[in-house]
């Protein structure tokens, strides 16, 4: 029954995806000043809006890992997998944010990249996450989890700063296309609906794959157990 | 076709084919990462220590 849910959510979630790229290319009319090169725009924020919502399942993760470890050791490690899963996933996500930002940069604006506030905060959050999952793989010891988790919080504060930076300073990246102002937010019907597909679809998919390593961690550290446990047995 | 609309048709193209690399790629390294841990946690299961 599990499996047959789960077969099911992946399904409707590549159904959901087909669409959405049917939406982005051939739906929406393309865009007066950026023309074609403007459909990046339905990967690119889409894809930054799961990130942001991921390190915010790493951060829950983080805090509860800290909060279970010294009396609910089975809380604490499931606290854990989350933290590391939603690490993980949000820099998948936030990697394709740093690859096709510049692609459509170099044809809205000319260039592939500038320290504008916007862009630098976004590679300073994916090079906190990359140095979290960097000490997940090779750091060893009974501290590693604690660690983690208190770079997993001190990480996730860069999201609210890389979210208000186009606020706080106008440079080069365009401004926010919702809560902006008066004149934010799409104007075009088509075009919202395409967004609103896009943003559905990769989160569907972000939530799939997120389950997935979910899972691949949690069977990790049963294995984890009963190897040490066996090992005391011994 | 114009130059200008082919570029831009190029770049979003590209845009469009390194996202799917991108998640697909790292799909086929976690069902590798899965299917070796299946693989280990049998072993295990068959030669406990």
């Amino acid at each position: 029954m599990k499996k047959l849910a789960i077969g099911l959510y992946a399904a409707i979630t590549v159904a959901l995806l087909g669409w959405a790229f049917y939406q982005a290319i051939y739906v929406a009319p393309e865009e007066q000043t950026m023309h074609e090169a403007q459909r990046i725009f339905y990967y690119h924020v889409p894809s930054a809006m799961v990130a942001f919502l991921f390190f915010a399942v790493s951060l829950a993760g983080s805090i509860g890992f800290l909060a279970f470890r010294r009396n609910r050791a089975e809380w604490a490690q499931i606290s854990d997998a989350w933290a590391l899963a939603g690490a993980e996933v949000g820099v998948v996500f936030c990697t394709v944010v740093l690859i096709t930002g510049p692609i459509w940069g170099r044809r809205a604006w000319g260039i592939w990249w500038t320290w504008d506030a916007r862009l630098t905060t976004t590679l300073v959050l994916w090079l906190i996450y990359v140095s979290y999952l960097l000490l997940r793989r090779f750091a060893a010891g009974p501290q590693v989890q604690t660690l983690a988790a208190v770079l997993g919080i001190f990480g996730a504060l860069d999201v609210p700063i890389v979210y208000m930076s186009n606020r706080w300073w106008r440079t080069q990246h365009p401004a926010p296309v919702f809560g902006g102002g008066p004149d934010s937010g799409i104007k075009d019907p088509a075009m919202l609906a395409a967004f609103g597909w896009n943003v559905l679809a990769w989160l569907a998919w972000g939530l799939l794959i997120l389950a997935l390593r979910y899972h691949v961690e949690r069977q990790q550290q049963k294995l984890a157990a009963r190897e040490a446990q066996a090992a005391l047995d011994a | 076709m114009d130059q200008r609309a082919i570029l831009d048709h190029q770049f979003t193209v590209a845009a469009y084919a390194i996202t799917w690399a991108i998640q697909l790629g790292y799909l086929a390294w976690l069902a590798l990462k899965w299917r070796a841990q299946k693989r280990s946690a049998a072993s295990s299961r068959l030669n406990p220590r």
